[in-house]
């Protein structure tokens, strides 16, 4: 659909990506919209404009892609935003892109604006958690745009809930990369692994602290692997001793992303029993992790729901249950300790969905939702 | 709700049948013996029948009788647990909860534990590994007590049951009556005889006979606490969301439901939330008085229309209590100085014919931050550290000079640079630790005054640099709530055989509230999360609009003034502790005298001496009432 798009004068069409999350800082939205702006650099020519932050000159050095980083206005609440939208806007405004894809809905008034004065067509993503958290930004950005991209049927869901009149709203979930070397690492002791930072009680480390005694129950030398990093982490501490469970976890906190993918090699499974929060909160819209797993041919143990009914197969590429309870969660974590065969089927079955849920697969559909717009816009 | 009893050495059960037979009051439907004659052990449970009416029987078995199960309390989630066990192959001949602890023994041994929601104490033999495990639930709810001797277990949910069977054991601990009289409770895990203790809230004990007893702690109220970076309505949000859950799981019975309604906030939120969740029109109850001038039951009575519940008071008048104090406090199985237990028996009396349980609000303030002295205690730790020592002193010279003045007396003991543990207990126990010299007698006078404070000290752990509201909710925590509140809870509605669940006491809730830094509880009047958790509308408002909390106070000075100054009075001729030289007789009728002048309200010593006094009495087979 997307390779018959019109090129004046032979230039690829001008794409301004806005976003308050961008590599070098960790986290899913980081990833997409770092994935989305290399790949799509072919089609389009890509400009991005997100926040400074440390490291990131030479990142924005290696990465190739063209960033404009947006410094200051962190004092006030909300500054920080207010400065990215102001600065977005000057930046479409001089640059006059044909398409503006919005990351996230707090630039949503800057890829407003740009539309409404330059006749920029508009592609807004949504996640998850900030719809549940500014619903009414939410609605205007769903409304604003001439196209929605959903990284879940949930997160469709979200949107819709919000009561806005979105036009065209796309399920493109997540992706993942490709490991280099994904061939399985001696697991003893028996490792359950969860990857993800440690600042949203939805994420359900919790529940895993408290399911904790009952898998030890029944593989006494299990460990709990947990990487990532927060200001939840102290609680969560605290919870384990509570628990008495502190010899059988292993915080590692922030690690680089070689040391990640060797723990990825070394567990026997994966496990972010993610829940869904209470009114007024979203939760997790996708869960790429959970693909990431996957690629290494890793089972995952998640919610049965949210975004993770996207991410995983349920009995294919792993286990999903009830994320508030502590005993089923238990069991499933335990089926996947002790029954390596079963392990081993969801593991393949993972790695299996996880190909053919590639970045590269993901670029390719958020590229023709854009050239869509380019062709609706002439 | 029941009693439970058992013993290593009772091959015949003998033991076991006598301790049951003092259960009575506890479960008046059933009673139940496992005698396993080989090992020499055996259980017994006596049954109030709330689940599973008909085939609730204890002591009950797996499939192949190899572990035997007697349980007092309510596992709330036995429902879900049921459903998985099925599924994992479990068959199960009865419908109640204390089947599901078997079958959970089988899958994941003393493990099992974590995957109860509920209040209990419990026992499991079983018979292939030779192994009884007792365990009692996180806050210690249910009472269990132990006796050890000689490698051999004896336990009861009661003590008065252990005793009825060692007799000899009859014997009244001087250290703990100190305890008591400076605290109004018996601290766990003691008891106020030395043979026997209790087993900790949130303990497993584990006996086999080559190996005897081990005891470990399987959970504790998380100890560390940090600032939230989400709103206090996204807290609200996420703490509401599991106390619905709390209360849709206390609402299943196969008996009628009612709440205890006082007309605070933590009560009236329970009742919210059970109105919302209840398929019938819900029963609310509520205790008032005729003296004292505070009466609480005009503002349960507003809340109550707004739910439009079915709504029932009781008046607890003077003439009721000069029958009702002796009664209860001779009966509570351990003293009991909490002046709240006798309107607390009154209401459970008063609506047992009505609902044979009731949801309770109990716990709230040692979870939420409800207890002004958590932001008094802060205050003045930070005024203390933020004035130049010589202006603190000159202060403290000026107040002491002042001393006549009770107010300036009051504010020359705050700033004085006594220790957080030592401010918080004068706070909570009126000083009553400074008044022992001039009332103890010569079997208290020998005693070692400084260890009530080293034993709380232990209890409390380390301060560990943080604010000290964090420190003193986790000690009031672990001391005050199961050892006066939940006995309290426990032992009034027991005697009229009512049950009540406690809907704040719930694992994930208490998690939740333990993760916050205190200043988010204690934002505002304090109990912020509670507040915020409630309704808007629902609270009548007070003081020109706004609610703010005023300690639940009980008339006791008038009541011991009126109705339960002559109980005083032959307390002080023939009980007891004076007869026995545990208190001074001339010094405790100095203060009665003070007291019935109306000069000077001394019921913060008297009532604990009221109570101490009846129990004892009746400990000694008198019965002066």
């Amino acid at each position: 659909m997307g390779s018959s798009s019109p090129r004046r004068g032979g230039r690829r069409p001008r794409l301004l990506i806005l976003t308050p999350d961008f590599p070098p800082a960790p986290g899913g939205i980081q990833v997409v919209a770092h994935r989305l702006a290399s790949g799509i650099d072919d089609a389009f020519e890509t400009t991005v404009v997100a926040p400074a932050s440390d490291g990131a000159a030479r990142f924005d050095a290696d990465s190739g892609v063209r960033t404009r980083r947006v410094r200051g206005g962190g004092a006030l609440r909300g500054g920080r935003n207010a400065r990215l939208n102001a600065v977005a806007l000057a930046r479409g405004l001089a640059l006059r892109p044909q398409v503006t894809l919005s990351m996230h809905i707090v630039t949503s008034p800057a890829a407003a604006a740009i539309a409404g004065a330059t006749g920029a067509r508009t592609v807004q993503y949504f996640h998850a958690e900030e719809i549940g958290a500014k619903p009414r930004l939410a609605a205007f950005a769903a409304e604003r745009a001439s196209a929605s991209i959903a990284v879940s049927e949930y997160t469709a869901g979200l949107v819709a809930a919000t009561g806005a009149r979105a036009r065209a709203v796309h399920v493109i979930g997540n992706g993942t990369d490709i490991p280099g070397d994904p061939s399985p690492l001696d697991d003893v002791p028996p490792t359950i692994l969860t990857v993800a930072r440690i600042e949203e009680r939805y994420k359900g480390h919790d529940t895993i602290v408290r399911a904790l005694p009952l898998v030890l129950a029944k593989v006494p030398d299990a460990q709990w692997v947990v990487i990532g990093d927060g200001s939840l982490r102290p609680g969560l501490e605290a919870l384990a001793a509570s628990y008495g469970v502190t010899q059988a976890i292993r915080f590692l906190g922030a690690v680089s992303d070689e040391e990640r993918n060797l723990w990825l090699r070394r567990a026997r499974l994966l496990a972010m029993p993610s829940r869904l929060p209470a009114a007024g909160q979203a939760g997790e819209g996708f869960g790429i992790v959970y693909l990431e797993a996957g690629a290494y041919g890793k089972p995952v143990v998640a919610g049965n729901v949210g975004g993770a009914l996207d991410a995983v197969r349920d009995g294919e590429t792993g286990l999903l249950v009830d994320p508030t309870d502590p005993l089923l969660v238990a069991e499933a974590i335990t089926r996947l300790l002790l029954g390596r065969e079963l392990a081993r089927a969801l593991g393949e079955a993972g790695r299996s969905y996880a190909l053919a849920h590639t970045w590269p697969h993901v670029v390719q559909r958020v590229q023709g939702v854009l050239l869509e717009q380019l062709d609706a816009r002439t | 709700m029941c009693g439970i009893a058992g013993s290593t050495r009772d091959p015949g059960a003998e033991d076991v049948r006598a301790m049951c037979a003092t259960l009575r009051h506890r479960g008046p439907d059933d009673e139940g013996i496992h005698a396993d004659a080989r090992s020499g052990v055996s259980i017994g449970a006596r049954r109030l029948a709330i689940m599973d009416i008909d085939g609730g029987h204890q002591p009950l078995s797996n499939e192949d009788g190899t572990v035997w199960a007697a349980f007092n309390g309510e596992i709330y989630n036995h429902r879900k647990l049921r459903e998985d066990l099925r599924g994992r192959g479990h068959v199960f001949s009865t419908n109640g909860d204390t089947e599901v602890l078997v079958h959970l023994y089988e899958e994941y041994g003393e493990a099992m534990v974590h995957a109860l929601e509920g209040m209990f104490a419990f026992a499991l033999w079983d018979e292939r590994a030779r192994r009884l495990l007792l365990a009692r639930d996180r806050f210690g709810e249910k009472p269990l007590f132990v006796h050890e001797q000689g490698g051999e277990l004896l336990f009861a949910s009661e003590l008065s049951s252990l005793l009825q069977v060692r007799p000899q054991l009859r014997e009244l601990d001087p250290a703990a009556i100190d305890a008591f009289f400076v605290f109004a409770y018996v601290p766990g895990p003691g008891t106020i005889v030395p043979g026997v203790r209790q087993l900790p809230p949130g303990h497993l004990l584990s006996w086999e006979r080559d190996l005897g007893c081990s005891e470990r702690s399987w959970w504790s109220p998380p100890r560390r606490t940090l600032q939230r970076r989400d709103s206090l309505g996204s807290i609200a949000a996420e703490a509401r969301l599991l106390l619905e859950e709390s209360v849709r799981t206390r609402l299943v019975a196969d008996v009628p439901v009612g709440v205890f309604l006082s007309g605070g906030v933590d009560s009236t939120l329970v009742a919210s939330v059970a109105a919302q969740e209840s398929s019938t029109r819900l029963k609310t109850f509520t205790v008032g008085y005729d003296v004292g001038g505070v009466n609480e039951t005009e503002r349960a009575r507003i809340v109550a229309e707004r739910l439009q519940s079915e709504h029932h008071e009781v008046t607890l008048t003077q003439a009721d209590v000069a029958e009702r104090a002796p009664l209860v406090l001779s009966r509570m199985d351990q003293p009991l100085g909490d002046r709240a237990a006798l309107p607390l028996h009154a209401l459970s009396q008063f609506a047992r014919p009505r609902v044979t349980v009731a949801l309770g609000g109990e716990g709230a303030d040692e979870l939420f931050g409800g207890y002004p002295r958590y932001r008094w205690i802060e205050r003045a730790r930070r005024v203390q550290a933020a004035l130049p020592r010589p202006a603190l002193d000159s202060l403290g010279w000026a107040l002491r000079r002042s001393a006549g003045w009770a107010p300036a007396a009051r504010a020359s003991r705050r700033l004085a640079p006594t220790p957080v543990l030592e401010r918080n207990l004068d706070w909570v126990t009126s000083e009553r630790r400074h008044r022992r010299a001039a009332l103890y007698g010569p079997r208290l006078a020998q005693l070692d005054g400084a260890r009530v404070l080293g034993d709380l000290a232990e209890c409390a752990g380390d301060l560990d640099g943080g604010p000290a509201a964090r420190w003193l909710m986790h000690l009031d925590q672990r001391h005050y709530l199961p050892d006066d509140v939940l006995v309290k809870t426990d032992r009034a509605s027991m005697l009229v055989s009512l049950e009540i669940r406690t809907a704040f006491l719930h694992a994930g809730l208490a998690e939740l509230a333990g993760s916050l830094d205190t200043s988010v509880h204690l934002a505002g009047a304090g109990k912020a999360l509670v507040h915020e958790m409630l309704p808007p509308g629902l609270l009548p408002d007070r003081r020109g609009g706004s609610y703010r909390k005023t300690a639940f106070r009980v008339p006791a000075a008038e009541w011991l003034r009126g109705p339960l100054a002559p109980t005083l009075r032959r307390q002080l001729e023939r009980g007891v502790l004076y007869e026995e030289g545990y208190f001074d007789r001339q010094a405790v009728e100095r203060l009665v005298r003070e007291h019935a002048d109306a000069r000077c309200d001394h019921s913060d010593q008297l009532w604990p001496l009221l109570a101490l006094g009846l129990w004892a009495d009746r400990f000694h087979g008198l019965e002066l009432a």
